[in-house]
C-alpha cells in the first residue's frame, strides 16, 4: 500500500513536470487519442496480463510461448499471467465499483460484450484507457472487419473465432439456412447451448438475432423448441457430453473443429462443418490496457508485439482460433489451414446494437426457453 | 516444576475442562460469523435495498412473476381474493379425468401393463414449482437406491464390504461437469451401456433423449443415494441390538420386532438424508442443464444468471426465498426429530450375516434381489465412474496415454503461474485434514447444545444449518465481495480474508452441517439417564461429554468426519474464489481449469482426483473403524 502511494506521487510528479515542458494543458480532454507518446519509454518491470484459463492452463497453451518471446524481446520486463476469476469481467467492474485498484496492466480475451457490461455498469468508456493506435504500429494489419466497434477505442482484435454447426454428415445433410433447422429432416436433431452461461450458446443467439431482428428471433426460436432443440449448459458438455457420445447428429460449435477431430485421430464424418445462410458467426478476442495501469509503456509494446507474425501464428495454432491480421502478416501451417474453415461471409452484432440490449434480449430468450 | 505451579497448571485444566464447551461453542460463533453471516448478509442485503432505501418491492416482484411462481403468483398478487382463487381451484379440479389403459413401457418387449393415467389440465408451476418438483422426484429416487444399499452393508458380511463402504463416497466429489460426462458416456446412444446391450443384440436406446428429466433425477440419485446410504448405515451400526432381543424374548415377530423398535431408530437417519437430498437438489446447478438443457431451469440458474449481469437484487431476492424454504423444511424436520428422545444405551449392532454362505442360500428370492439391487447400482453408480474413466484412456484412434502424460509434463515442466497436479492434491489433504479438525468439534458442540433444549434448541439448530440452505453461487459472491475484496474499516483499514485459511475455515463451514446432522439424531437417540448419573457423580458438563455420550455416539461423529472430508474435497464454487491468483488451488479447481476444446486433460485430472478420495477413504475409515463401536 505504502509503495503504491510513493510511486503514484511520483508518477504525478513526473507528469506535472512534463506538463510544464509541454505547456499544452487543454490536449487532456481530448481522450479519443489516447495516452500521447511519451519522449522515452519505460520499458522495465514487470507486466500483469489477465488471461481465461485456457490461454494458460490449457493444452499446449499459447500464454507460455508469449511470455516467453516477449521477455525476450524486451529483457528489462517480466510478463506475469494472471488468471481470470471466476466472475469474468465482472470481477473488475465489481472492483471498480468498489473504489477498487486494480492491479492488472492489461486484459486479454476480452469480447464485445464484456465492453458492453462495463459501459453499462460503470460510466462510458470506462475501466480501460483509449487506446493510441499511432503508439500500436502493427493496428493497422488488423483485418477489416474485426473492428470491435468501441466508440472509445479501448480494444483491439488480436484472434477470432467463427461459430457454426458441426454435424454428422451419415446422418444429417447439411442445413443450408436457419430455416431449414426448423424442418422435420432436422427434428430432435440440434444441441446448442444456454446463452445465459456459454459464450458458443450466445453468439448463436446473436447470430439469430442478425438473422431474424429483434422483433422475430423469439418466433424463429418458438420454431426451432418445437422442432426439438435442446440448449445444453456448456460447451463441454454438449461436445464431449451429448455430442461425442452420439445423442444428437448436429451441434452448435466453432468452425475449427476438425483441427482437435483429426488430432484425436477421429473420423470426420462426425466433424463436418455447416455454414447457416453461407455464414459463422465471429467472435472476435480483443486485448486492452486497465484505466489503472503501472507499466502503460510495456502494455502498449505488448499489444503490438501480440500482432506480429510470429505470436499471431503461434496464438491462431495453440489457440487454434483465426489471426487478427491479413493473411500477408501471418504464416499458418498447412494443417491449420486445411482443417480450420473460415465461413464465406462473417457477421456479428455490434456494440452499438448490444448496448442496452445484450441482457434483456438474453433473458427474454431464456425465459420463453425455461417456462414450463 | 514446582508443586505450586502445578497446581496453577491443574487450575488451568479445570477451567479450561469447565469451560471447554464454552469456549468451543464461542470459536464457532465467530467463525460462523466471520466466514457466514458476514458474506451471505453482504449480498442479501441487496435484496431489501433500492438505492440505500429499505424496499421489499424486490420480493413483491418475483412473488407476483408467473414465470417464478406459476399459479401461486395470481395468489401472491391478490391473497384476499379467496373467491376467485377457489372458483380457478374448483375448474381444474373438475377438468381432472382418470383413464385405466395398458402400456407397453419397455421398447420392442412384449410387455402389457396396467396404466392408471391421471389427466390433469395442465398447471403452470413456475420456476419454483418446477424446482421443487424435480427435488421431489430425485429425493425419493435417492431414498429408494440408497436404502438398499444401507440395508446391504449393515446386515451382511461379504468380501471388500469395507472398501465398497468407503467407496461409496466418491460420487460426492465428482465435479459436476465430471458427472454429466460420465453420464452421457455411459448412458448416450455411444455410451457403455449401449455397448453392452449390443453385444446381445439390444439397443441402441436413446436412453437420455427419451426422458431428460428422468436422467437429471438419476443423476440426483447418483450424489444422493450415497448420502442416504451413508447416513442411514451409521445408524443402523448404531442400533441397540438387545432392544431388538428384548422385543423378540417378549413374543414380538422378527418383522414386527424390525417395525417397532429398529424402525424408529433408522427414521431419524433416513429422513435427514431424504432432507438433504431435498435442499441439495432444490439448489441443484450445473448437473441439471448439463443433461436436461435449459427446459429444465432450476431457480439456482437464474440467480447464477443474474449474478452474472451484476443484478444482485434479483439474485439475493431469489436465493432469500430459497433459504426460507430450506430452512423451513429443516426446521419442520428437526421438530420431529428432537421429538424422538430414545432409552438407546450403546450401540450393539446386530451381527451380520455372511452374504453367500452356500449355493442354495445364495438362490434365495432375497439374495436374488440383493443381486438384482447390486446390478441396478453397478450400472448407475460404477458406470458413469467407469466409463468416464475409461474416456480419459481413449481417443478416436484407440488406447492413449496422452492425456496422463499432459500431467506428467504439466508437473515437470509446467509454469509457475500454471495449475500443477501434485500441489492441487496435496492443497486437497491438506485442507480436507484442517476442515475435518475445524467442522469436527464445531459439528458436534452445536449437536451437544441444541440436542433435548426444546424449541429455542431447534431454532438454533435450523439457523446452523444455514451452510446447506444458502445458494452456493450467493455464498460465492458474498465471500468474494465481503471478504476477498474486503470490508472498509474506520481509518483507512480493510477487513481482507484470502488464502489457504479462509480456503480452511469455509469448508469447514460449509462440512460441520454434516457433522451435527450424523450426531445429532444419536445424541438425542441417547438414554439421558447415562448423563445424568455421570453428572451426579460429579462429572463436568464436559467430561461427561467426553466419556460418556461421545463414545456411544462415535459412529456418527466417524461418518460426519468422513462426509467433512469430503466436502472439503469436493468443494468447488468457494474455492475458486478464494485460491483465484494464489497457489492454495485444489484437485476440483485443476479439473476446471484443465478443461479446454480437448477434454482429455480434465478427466485425467478427474480420475486422479477419484483415485487420490478413494484411497484417502479407505484409510480413513480404516483409522475411523478403530474408535466405532
Amino acid at each position: 500500500m505504502r509503495r503504491r502511494t510513493f510511486v503514484g506521487a511520483i508518477g504525478s510528479g513526473a507528469a506535472l513536470g512534463l506538463a510544464g515542458c509541454l505547456t499544452q494543458d487543454g490536449d487532456e480532454s481530448d481522450d479519443s487519442n489516447g495516452d500521447p507518446e511519451p519522449e522515452e519509454l519505460d520499458l522495465e518491470g514487470t507486466l500483469e496480463v489477465v488471461t481465461y484459463e485456457s490461454m494458460i492452463d490449457g493444452d499446449n497453451p499459447a500464454g507460455p510461448w508469449l511470455k516467453e518471446a516477449f521477455e525476450e524481446e524486451y529483457p528489462d520486463a517480466e510478463l506475469e499471467w494472471v488468471q481470470l476469476p471466476d466472475q469474468g469481467i465482472g470481477h473488475y467492474i465489481n472492483q471498480a465499483q468498489g473504489g477498487q485498484e486494480i492491479d492488472a496492466d492489461v486484459y486479454f480475451g476480452l469480447n464485445i460484450d464484456d465492453l458492453v457490461s462495463v459501459d453499462d455498469n460503470l460510466e462510458e468508456g470506462g475501466l480501460f484507457r483509449g487506446l493510441n493506435a499511432d503508439r500500436i504500429e502493427r493496428s493497422s494489419r488488423i483485418r477489416d472487419g474485426l473492428d470491435m466497434g468501441d466508440p472509445h477505442d479501448r480494444v483491439l482484435a488480436y484472434d477470432t473465432g467463427y461459430i457454426s454447426l458441426v454435424f454428422d454428415e451419415t446422418e444429417v445433410d447439411e442445413p443450408e439456412t436457419f430455416e431449414d433447422l426448423t424442418e422435420a429432416a432436422y427434428e430432435d436433431a440440434l444441441i446448442a447451448q444456454n446463452a445465459q452461461t456459454s459464450d458458443p450458446g450466445q453468439a448463436f443467439l446473436l447470430w439469430t438475432i442478425d438473422a431474424f431482428g429483434e422483433d422475430g428471433y423469439l418466433d424463429y426460436w418458438r420454431d426451432l423448441r418445437e422442432n426439438g432443440v435442446r440448449a445444453i449448459e456448456d460447451w463441454s458438455e454438449s461436445y464431449y457430453g451429448a455430442y461425442m457420445n452420439e445423442e444428437r447428429p448436429m451441434v452448435v460449435s466453432y468452425s475449427t473443429d476438425q483441427v482437435f477431430a483429426s488430432a484425436e485421430g477421429n473420423d470426420l464424418s462426425r466433424h463436418q462443418i455447416g455454414f447457416l445462410n453461407d455464414q459463422g458467426y465471429a467472435n472476435p478476442e480483443g486485448m486492452a490496457i486497465f484505466e489503472d495501469a503501472d507499466s502503460v509503456d510495456l502494455a502498449y509494446e505488448f499489444l503490438d508485439f501480440v500482432l506480429s507474425n510470429d505470436a499471431q501464428a503461434e496464438i491462431a495454432e495453440r489457440n487454434v482460433q483465426f489471426p487478427a491480421v491479413e493473411d500477408e502478416y501471418v504464416d499458418l501451417d498447412d494443417e491449420f489451414d486445411q482443417y480450420a474453415h473460415v465461413p464465406p461471409e462473417a457477421v456479428t452484432v455490434g456494440y452499438d446494437d448490444l448496448r442496452g440490449n445484450l441482457d434483456e434480449w438474453v433473458d427474454d430468450w431464456a425465459r420463453e426457453f425455461a417456462s414450463q | 516444576m514446582s508443586a505450586t505451579g502445578r497446581v496453577a497448571a491443574g487450575r488451568v485444566r479445570a477451567w479450561l475442562e469447565r469451560h471447554a464447551i464454552g469456549l468451543t461453542a464461542l470459536v464457532t460463533a465467530g467463525i460462523l460469523v466471520v466466514m457466514l453471516y458476514l458474506p451471505v448478509g453482504v449480498v442479501f442485503v441487496e435484496a431489501v435495498l433500492e438505492d440505500g432505501t429499505p424496499t421489499l418491492g424486490h420480493f413483491a416482484d418475483v412473488l407476483t412473476d408467473p414465470f417464478y411462481f406459476g399459479i401461486l403468483a395470481d395468489v401472491f398478487a391478490e391473497p384476499l381474493a379467496i373467491g376467485t382463487h377457489l372458483g380457478s381451484l374448483a375448474g381444474w379440479l373438475a377438468a381432472i379425468s382418470i383413464s385405466l389403459t395398458l402400456e407397453y413401457p419397455l421398447p420392442g418387449v412384449d410387455l402389457p401393463v396396467p396404466w392408471l393415467a391421471v389427466d390433469t389440465p395442465g398447471v403452470r408451476k413456475g420456476l419454483f414449482g418446477f424446482t421443487a418438483y424435480q427435488a421431489a422426484l430425485s429425493t425419493v429416487a435417492s431414498v429408494v437406491l440408497g436404502l438398499p444399499a444401507a440395508y446391504v452393508l449393515a446386515n451382511y458380511e461379504f468380501y471388500g464390504r469395507r472398501t465398497l463402504r468407503s467407496l461409496t463416497i466418491l460420487p460426492f466429489v465428482m465435479p459436476g461437469i465430471l458427472v454429466a460426462v460420465g453420464f452421457y458416456a455411459m448412458f448416450g446412444r455411444a455410451g457403455t451401456l449401449n455397448g453392452l446391450l449390443g453385444t446381445v443384440g439390444l439397443g441402441p436406446y436413446a436412453f437420455i433423449e427419451t426422458s431428460p428429466l428422468a436422467i437429471v433425477i438419476l443423476a440426483h440419485a447418483f450424489y444422493n443415494a450415497p448420502l442416504v446410504a451413508r447416513l442411514t448405515v451409521a445408524a443402523w451400526e448404531s442400533v441397540d441390538a438387545r432392544t431388538v432381543e428384548t422385543a423378540r424374548s417378549l413374543g414380538a415377530s422378527e418383522r414386527r420386532a424390525f417395525r417397532d423398535v429398529v424402525v424408529p431408530q433408522l427414521a431419524p437417519a433416513v429422513l435427514t438424508g431424504a432432507l438433504l437430498t431435498f435442499i441439495f437438489t432444490f439448489m441443484t446447478f450445473p448437473i441439471v442443464l448439463a443433461l436436461g438443457g435449459l427446459q429444465l431451469a432450476t431457480v439456482e440458474v437464474w440467480i447464477y444468471d443474474r449474478i452474472q449481469r451484476l443484478d444482485y437484487a434479483e439474485a439475493a431476492t431469489l436465493a432469500i426465498l430459497e433459504t426460507i424454504l430450506s430452512l423451513g423444511l429443516t426446521y419442520a424436520y428437526l421438530r420431529y426429530e428432537s421429538a424422538q428422545t430414545g432409552f438407546a444405551r450403546a450401540p450393539s449392532p446386530p451381527p451380520k450375516e455372511r452374504l453367500v454362505p452356500d449355493l442354495r442360500t445364495a438362490l434365495s428370492p432375497r439374495r436374488l434381489a440383493i443381486f438384482g439391487y447390486g446390478l441396478v447400482a453397478l450400472v448407475l453408480f460404477v458406470g458413469p465412474m467407469a466409463s468416464l474413466v475409461v474416456g480419459g484412456f481413449t481417443d478416436g484412434s484407440g488406447l492413449t496415454l496422452r492425456n496422463y502424460s499432459f500431467l506428467l509434463e504439466r508437473q515437470l515442466e509446467g509454469a509457475s503461474f500454471q495449475t500443477l497436479p501434485l500441489p492441487a492434491i496435496r492443497n486437497s489433504l491438506l485442507f480436507g485434514v484442517a476442515t475435518l479438525l475445524i467442522a469436527v468439534p464445531m459439528g458436534v458442540v452445536i449437536s451437544v447444545l441444541t440436542a433435548r433444549t426444546g424449541r429455542s434448541g431447534t431454532i438454533v439448530d435450523t439457523l446452523a444449518m444455514l451452510p446447506l440452505a444458502v445458494s452456493g453461487i450467493v455464498f460465492g459472491i458474498g465471500l468474494l465481495q465481503g471478504l476477498v475484496f474486503g470490508i472498509p474499516l474506520p481509518g483507512g483499514w480493510r477487513f481482507q480474508v484470502t488464502g489457504a485459511v479462509a480456503i480452511v475455515v469455509a469448508h469447514a463451514v460449509a462440512a460441520y452441517p454434516f457433522v451435527t446432522r450424523n450426531v445429532s439424531p444419536l445424541l438425542t437417540n441417547l438414554d439421558p439417564a447415562m448423563t445424568e448419573s455421570a453428572r451426579a457423580l460429579g462429572a463436568s458438563r464436559f467430561r461427561a461429554l467426553f466419556d460418556v455420550e461421545l463414545p456411544l455416539v462415535a459412529n456418527g461423529i466417524v461418518a460426519g468426519a468422513a462426509f467433512a472430508f469430503a466436502i472439503s474435497i469436493g468443494e468447488f464454487s468457494s474455492t475458486v474464489i478464494l485460491a483465484s491468483g494464489g497457489e492454495s488451488y485444489t484437485m476440483p479447481v485443476a479439473v476446471e481449469r484443465y478443461l479446454g476444446r480437448r477434454s482429455g486433460p480434465a478427466i485425467a485430472m478427474g480420475t486422479l482426483l477419484l483415485a487420490v478420495t478413494a484411497a484417502s477413504f479407505v484409510v480413513i475409515d480404516r483409522v475411523g473403524g478403530r474408535y466405532e463401536l
